[in-house]
């Protein structure tokens, strides 16, 4: 008899359906993936196995658990949720109680359940999801993302459920604390023989913890299959599609050759001092720890490393967005420190931004956005400006024709082109690329990444390209700076680097890569 | 924000078109009313409300619904100058704290604590000490209550803007603390400052009528709803309508008020709508 088994499932929200006859059946025991892009409707089908749909959704069709109908009576169903099944969600700072203890969290779930052994069970939990004892007194915050995540699946797990759900459980983290959650999820669902429902826009997790596999696209379930399978033989175009995507293909183009050194880094640092009364005893938070190095003109480097690491920051003290305490940079023949970059050669240097959703102003026109940076050049008349805007949007492949609507009025990935078209529109020297793609679905990734190749090869462009993400930084680095706490502490060309990584933090973002797809 | 949107929430409806046709009853006095308000009659005073007139007359044979009408118009007079006072001052102070920060900020927030201490009461004996009492009295008195409150709702708004990447885009962009304010912070905080404009507008209203009670308010022979509750106290017990009347209008009024209030939040809050919008992606 299957656990879960799902017939004809419809949800929609008056309008028309964001989830369409799915139907699926999960084995006792069984490591079921789904896979979809933001939107799809895999989220609300994991939300409907357990009963916990928005109150304006309507939904058709029966679930069944344990071989019965899902009741509807709101106890019964609390019951069935808090013994049978466990759930972790995506984001764990904002799933946990910010102001109860992770022990106080996880004896909750434990005595939810009626069972007054919290003091036996508690030890026990920790263990097994991997955090220590004495984490059990601490409060989310004081706490990283993988410890989090980790008392997530803690209190999942209070419960001794049969079906434990994972809704990207993983997206919010960095590669290396990804690869260790995704391995303690599958340890667990091993050890307890426990039946995992994995839902993840990243088809190479679903590939690595799941027998079975579902793709999702505008609320159908299009097609099923054993992992292996699917990915040798995919059936549908749109899965093919998703395949292709996330396998980064390497560069064609030959390395070319480089011009003189752009921008130089010289032993710069960042301090931010932390809470505490006196100035002078404050902690003090080195997020940049003294990073020196030079991009060439021409070239393409990439800052990787662990959340946290300082890159961000570093990208920001770059373009002049905050201070650096110590050292400085040389753009050219001039030397900052960071916000005092001289305004002349502001219009050298732009920022792409991670999330398109925030990067736009919800209240200006897109070409009101776009031709924010070109007050910078001051010598341009008004159709000059114009035809600037016009030229970069149509770069980027888009129509100057949309440029009188909103922001909301475009899907992520052409808001991600839209950003790059108003880094590209003052005509920039260096542009720095913070997790371009990270925020986009997988099939509009490598639009975006192929047309940040194409501009850097039309234009000359020059890339400081931040991310954590190892295959697009390979399919677009000539040379990667890998960072820890602060500290440049290795640098290569990708393909050496990633054959023969020399420092540990290089060796632990390697083994953490997920394995490619066939 | 269109229409249909607005429509869409009843309370918005309800609060918007009562607090409108009050605001009208009030107009309407400018050109015309029943009778003169400073037509004195002791002949025909203590009149109980009939054909001649619908709400009676009071110790001065005056017609209370003109006085009403008339009482409206200057409370709305005064909380929306007050209002506009507090805006006008206080919002381009929270903004800067906002956008500069530091000391800016500091200097801000101190001011306002500093505002928020005294009472419109005590500001308003101030005032009449210096100036004497009087409508622009009261203005002046509610209005440097708002300044305030108005700053620290534009600092907390404009606060959660200047964390968006596109405010970092702006600066990059070269715009300075002064433009990022006006183009993009103060445009996106506009709905939290109409929403609280509505709701000092009904405390403005209810301060006015107390400014006006205690004498520091509106003078005779002007007249204002806080000024008839005060020529009537002494006669509630014989006469309570003449309370009754002016007291059960501002009471309308500030409910009025406080309805749309409610709805225009819920309407134009970016937040509670983003919020539905993120649980229908789900």
């Amino acid at each position: 008899m299957p656990l879960v088994e799902v017939e004809n499932l419809r949800i929609d929200f008056g309008g028309p359906p964001a989830v369409d006859g799915v139907s699926l059946r999960l084995e006792q025991g069984e490591r079921f993936g789904i896979i979809g892009e933001s939107g799809s409707g895999k989220s609300l089908t994991a939300l409907a196995i357990t009963g916990l749909l928005p109150e304006a959704a309507t939904a058709s069709g029966t679930i069944r658990f344990a071989g019965n109908p899902l009741p509807t009576e709101e106890k019964t169903l609390a019951r069935l949720r808090g013994r049978h099944i466990g759930m972790v969600f995506q984001e764990p700072m904002t799933a946990l109680n910010p102001l109860m203890t992770i022990g106080a969290q996880i004896g909750e779930a434990i005595t939810l359940v009626g069972r007054d052994a919290v003091p036996t069970a508690m030890p026990a939990l920790l263990a097994e999801v991997g955090l220590e004892p004495d984490h059990a007194r601490r409060y989310p915050h004081q706490l990283s993302g993988g410890q989090r995540q980790r008392a997530m699946i803690a209190m999942a797990l209070a419960g001794q459920p049969e079906l434990m759900i994972a809704d990207e459980p993983t997206s919010a983290l960095d590669v290396i604390t990804q690869r260790m959650v995704l391995d303690l999820i599958a340890e667990v669902c091993r050890r307890r023989g426990m039946t995992l429902l994995f839902i993840s826009h990243d088809i190479k997790a679903v590939a690595v913890l799941c027998q079975r596999i579902g793709v999702m696209r505008q609320g159908r379930l299009i097609e099923v299959g054993d992992t292996a399978t699917l990915l040798a033989a995919p059936q549908q175009a749109y899965t093919e599609r998703l395949l292709a995507a996330s396998r980064m293909a390497p560069p064609a183009a030959a390395p070319r050759r480089l011009g003189e050194t752009l921008l130089r880094v010289e032993g710069v640092s960042k301090n931010y001092g932390q809470g505490g009364v006196w100035p002078w005893k404050r902690p003090v938070l080195q997020a940049v720890d003294g990073a020196r190095f030079e991009i060439a003109s021409g070239e393409c480097v990439a800052l990787v490393g662990p959340s946290g690491c300082g890159k961000t920051t570093l990208a920001r003290l770059i373009v002049g967005l905050d201070k650096a305490s110590a050292g400085s940079f040389v753009l050219g023949a001039t030397r900052y420190r960071g916000s005092d970059l001289p305004k002349g050669l502001r219009a050298d240097l732009s920022l792409v931004f991670q999330d398109p959703f925030g990067s736009f102003d919800p209240r200006r026109t897109i070409a009101q956005s776009v031709a924010e940076p070109l007050q910078l050049v001051n010598t341009l008349s008004a159709s000059e400006q114009q035809n600037r805007v016009a030229e970069a949007v149509m770069a980027v492949g888009l129509e100057p024709g949309m440029l009188a609507r909103y922001p909301h009025e475009f899907s992520g990935g052409q808001r991600q082109r839209l950003a790059i078209a108003r880094a590209l529109v003052t005509r920039p020297r260096l542009v720095v690329l913070d997790e371009p793609v990270s925020a986009l679905d997988v099939s509009v990734r490598g639009e975006v990444l192929a047309l940040l190749a194409r501009l850097r090869a039309e234009h000359g462009l020059t890339y400081l390209i931040i991310s954590h993400d190892l295959d697009m930084v390979g399919a677009m680095a000539d040379r990667v700076l890998v960072m820890e706490r602060g500290r440049i502490v290795e640098e290569g060309r990708p393909a050496e680097l990633f054959a023969r990584p020399r420092h540990r933090l290089t060796k632990a973002l390697m083994a953490a890569r997920l394995p490619a797809l066939g | 924000m269109n229409a249909r949107r607005l429509l869409a929430h009843p309370s918005l409806t309800i609060g918007i078109a009562a607090s409108l046709l009050l605001a009208l009853l009030g107009l309407i006095s400018l050109v015309w009313t029943p009778y003169p308000i400073e037509q004195v009659q002791i002949a025909r005073r203590f009149a109980d409300p009939g054909l001649a007139h619908w709400l009676g007359t009071d110790h001065l044979g005056r017609d209370m619904l003109s006085l009403i009408m008339s009482g409206t118009l200057t409370s709305f007079t005064v909380a929306l100058l007050a209002v506009l006072i507090g805006i006008g001052i206080g919002v381009p102070m929270g903004l800067a704290a906002a956008a500069w920060g530091g000391a800016v900020e500091w200097l801000v927030l101190r001011i306002s604590d500093l505002t928020f201490a005294f009472p419109a009461v005590i500001v308003a004996i101030l005032v009449t000490t210096l100036i004497g009492p009087g409508e622009a009295n009261a203005v002046l008195a509610i209005g440097i209550f708002n300044i305030p409150v108005f700053a620290r709702v534009a600092r907390g708004g404009a606060l959660s803007i200047a964390t968006q990447d596109y405010v970092a885009a702006a600066r990059l962009a070269g715009l300075g603390n002064a433009a990022i304010a006006w183009r993009h912070l103060l445009p996106n905080i506009m709905s939290l400052i109409i929403v609280q404009g509505t709701i000092q507008l009904s405390l403005g209203i209810l301060a006015e009528a107390g400014l006006s009670y205690i004498g520091l308010g509106t003078q005779p022979p002007a007249t204002s709803l806080g000024l008839m509750l005060r020529d009537a106290q002494s006669l509630f017990l014989i006469h309570p309508w003449l309370s009754i009347a002016p007291g059960v209008t501002i009471v309308l009024i500030v409910i009025a008020l406080n309805i749309a209030g409610d709805g225009l939040r819920d309407a134009l809050d970016p937040r509670l709508r983003r919020q539905e919008l993120g649980h229908a992606a789900g």
